[in-house]
């Protein structure tokens, strides 16, 4: 069974195209990451993903089941199951971590034991233990991409989606939470898809590397051929 | 779908309360014992007074818009862009005239100027109202500039001085926005009443008030309101040509709050004293001289004793206001910004009408509609005067709204859809705790203008309901210059006294995040 499946899918803002004919299947546990420079379209394949634009032509399939198709989003958002980590994090900040954390788990309805539980968990996890009643802004910038990364996967998704979460961060703490990133998907077995400009990051993070140019596939392989390929 | 179906209903609120009065009055204007007759306008339209009027409301108009324009626009640089000192003292001075009933300004220069004779007609009543109105362009010129990419003024700044990147660069940036503060100008100009009524001089919206409330002729009253709807219409059309998607386009700049500033340099003397003079002329002299003529206690004491009552309905009617108008504001904002439904771009240009028109033309409009045996729960109460403020006023606290919702990024929105928050949960726990700083300025600002409000309120007030606007202008009839100064100075410090509170314990939390 696939766990992502986009077959054909085109879509284009203004009447620019953003991304042209594009398919892509990935299998559970995989690790996909979308490598490409800026305003390629690879950010626009993971809002496609997550069910925040509607693709104008092509189909979606999320664990087999068809969630939006040319023209009508068949699922919203919150029915897919999948968790996000944006480029700026948008971490809500009027709410401590904790706060942000727990936001998600209130709208599925957990009760206290369980979100306290989970909670804890992934903040063992991500080594936030302790900054609970913090605010995002009282936080370094390593520790705000954790919480962005607890608040996605405290809810459990099926798929984890990152829009180049570590390019703002410097050289050395990149490596470190690529590393932690690594080991958070080996211990919870999430799929993967992470978009980067970086190749060095796709190389490092990726067991399937897709190469998008000017809203096309032009490349997809495991690692070896991709360093192949871009050579 | 929940957040479509309530937000139709906040659209459908915003059109039964602002734009059904004006559609009742229209109808009711052409209509005459259930047929269609012009009889209404005969008085009107056969004397030919409606030129001289029409003439009085423009000239008035453009006479105040252009002074202002011209003074406003640079006062807004100086104090929003050069490292004057004193710059936000000063900036708050010039305001003061803006959220007082605008009458207190006219009373306090007559005070100043006796039975001079000076004062009264065409020039009197453009003096005045420049003092009122020259915050609009001041104050919009000092957040347009916020607008401008400091980056572009920086790269402007290589090649040339700060003379030439003002002319050549903000300014041409900022024009559609001084535009729209112009046209905002000439319409609440035009429509102003209580300042050409107490300054004996004709136009439209007095002539409305007057066959209203002296001669209780509604007919002739409404005959006299629609040629102002008229006038703010085309007006509002023009702009919404010529200047709606520039002025959309005008939002806060990313590293707006490290814009570059000009320094004075050995102008910095010259720039202050000029700065100082124009406040002293147009604030600190016409309050001081209300403070100097109310006397001593004696006169405050009589005022309280006097119109304490309406002084603390006013303060009732402008909280329960600006509760409403904050809450009506937001959602409108809300719908306008995100654009959730097809009708939005509608919605906020009824807003804005509404506001631009004349408060006489909108009470005529809710007794028009309201007046009946049936709704008298409505006009018999004070419920018709909240009404009226939300009628009028919403435009100011949906665009406060609009400007605080533009500064979420979507991301947080997308990031709490992806949490699985149903709308209403998303809208209480995320967007509305971080829209609050919007919330609250809304709230100021509707607590302010439902005080000051005369227009609307002196035409719908119920017996016994009278606010302290209107006990004023009652007191200036038959009460001592000492009693009316008293009254006024009291009004000014209800005004001023809990927006600056609220507005200090605001700047603190930004302080202290």
């Amino acid at each position: 069974m696939s766990i992502v499946r986009m077959t054909g899918v085109s879509m284009s803002y203004d009447g620019v195209t953003a991304l042209d004919d594009f398919s892509l299947e990935m299998e559970a546990a995989e690790r996909v990451v979308i490598l490409g420079p800026s305003g390629c379209g690879k950010t626009t394949i993971l809002r496609l993903l997550a069910g925040f634009e509607t693709p104008d032509a092509g189909e979606i399939f999320l664990a087999d089941e068809l969630v939006a198709r040319g023209g009508r989003i068949l699922k919203s958002p919150e029915q897919r199951n999948l968790g996000m980590v944006f480029q700026d994090l948008a971490l809500w900040p009027h709410l401590s971590v904790k706060g942000n954390l727990e936001f998600g788990l209130k709208a599925k309805g957990l009760d206290r034991d369980d979100r306290e539980r989970r909670m804890a968990t992934i903040l063992e996890l991500v080594g936030l233990v302790g900054y609970e009643d913090r605010k995002p802004g009282a936080l370094s910038g390593g520790q705000q991409q954790r919480v962005a990364l607890a608040r996605a996967l405290v809810l459990e998704p099926q798929v984890l989606l990152m829009d180049e979460p570590l390019s703002s961060l410097d050289p050395e703490l990149n490596v470190r939470l690529r590393r932690e990133i690594l080991g958070l998907q080996e211990k919870l077995g999430f799929t993967l898809v992470y978009v980067t400009h970086d190749r060095q990051e796709a190389f490092d993070m990726a067991t399937l590397v897709v190469v998008v140019d000017r809203g096309r596939k032009v490349f997809q392989g495991n690692v070896e051929e991709a360093r192949a390929y871009l050579q | 779908m929940q957040r479509r179906v309530f937000l139709a209903v906040i659209a459908v609120l915003v059109l039964v309360i602002g734009l059904l009065p004006v559609a009742a009055m229209l109808v009711r204007s052409v209509l005459s014992e259930g047929r269609l007759s012009l009889a209404a306008y005969d008085g009107l339209l056969g004397s030919g007074r409606q030129w001289t009027l029409m003439g009085h409301s423009l000239a008035l108009a453009s006479l105040v818009t252009v002074p202002a324009v011209i003074l406003g626009v640079p006062l807004g640089v100086v104090l929003g862009k050069t490292d004057l000192p004193g710059r936000r003292f000063l900036t708050v001075l010039f305001v003061i005239p803006l959220l007082i009933p605008p009458y207190i300004m006219a009373v306090a220069w007559s005070d100043l100027l006796g039975g001079s004779g000076l004062l009264f007609g065409l020039a009197g009543c453009v003096f005045v109202l420049l003092g009122i109105f020259l915050p609009i362009p001041l104050l919009l010129t000092m957040v347009l500039l916020r607008t401008v990419d400091p980056r572009l003024e920086e790269a402007g700044l290589l090649a040339g001085g700060w003379g030439r990147v003002l002319r050549g660069i903000t300014l041409p940036l900022i024009r559609p926005g001084i535009l729209l503060a112009a046209m905002l100008v000439f319409l609440l100009s035009c429509g102003e009443f209580s300042v050409p009524n107490y300054l004996r001089y004709d136009v439209f919206s007095v002539e409305c008030f007057t066959q209203f409330s002296a001669f209780y002729d509604f007919k002739a009253a409404t005959a006299a309101a629609v040629p102002l709807a008229v006038v703010t219409l085309l007006i509002l059309l023009l702009e919404r040509m010529f200047l709606r998607e520039k002025t959309y386009r005008l939002r806060p700049a990313a590293g707006a709050d490290r814009l570059p500033r000009m320094a004075l340099g050995r102008w910095r003397g010259w720039v202050l004293g000029a700065v100082w003079m124009t406040a002293l002329v147009l604030v600190i002299v016409p309050l001081g001289v209300l403070v100097a003529r109310s006397g001593g206690p004696a006169a405050y004491a009589e005022a309280l004793h006097r119109a304490g009552d309406s002084l603390l309905r006013s303060l009732g009617y402008a909280v329960i206001g600006a509760t409403l108008l904050s809450l009506l504001g937001f959602f409108t904002g809300y719908l306008i910004q995100t654009r959730a439904l097809g009708i939005w771009r509608f919605i906020d240009t009824v807003t804005v009408f509404l506001f631009a028109l004349p408060g006489t033309v909108i009470g005529i409009g809710l007794i028009s509609l309201w007046n009946t045996p049936w709704t008298n729960f409505i006009y018999g109460t004070p419920v018709i005067i909240i009404l009226g403020y939300l009628a009028r006023y919403t435009a100011l606290t949906s665009r406060i709204c609009v400007a605080q919702l533009e500064q979420i990024p979507p991301s947080m929105t997308e990031a709490a859809r992806m949490a699985g928050a149903g709308w209403v949960r998303h809208m209480a726990f995320i967007i509305a705790p971080l829209a609050r700083r919007g919330l609250v300025a809304g709230w100021l600002v509707g607590y302010v203008f439902s005080l000051r409000d005369t227009g609307i309120t002196m035409l719908v007030y119920p017996p016994g309901h009278e606010t302290m606007p209107v006990r004023i202008f009652t007191l200036m009839a038959n009460g001592s210059p000492q009693l009316v100064a008293a009254a006024c100075v009291v009004m000014i410090t209800a005004t001023l006294l809990p927006p600056g509170l609220l507005w200090l314990g605001l700047n603190k939390e930004k302080g202290n995040p």
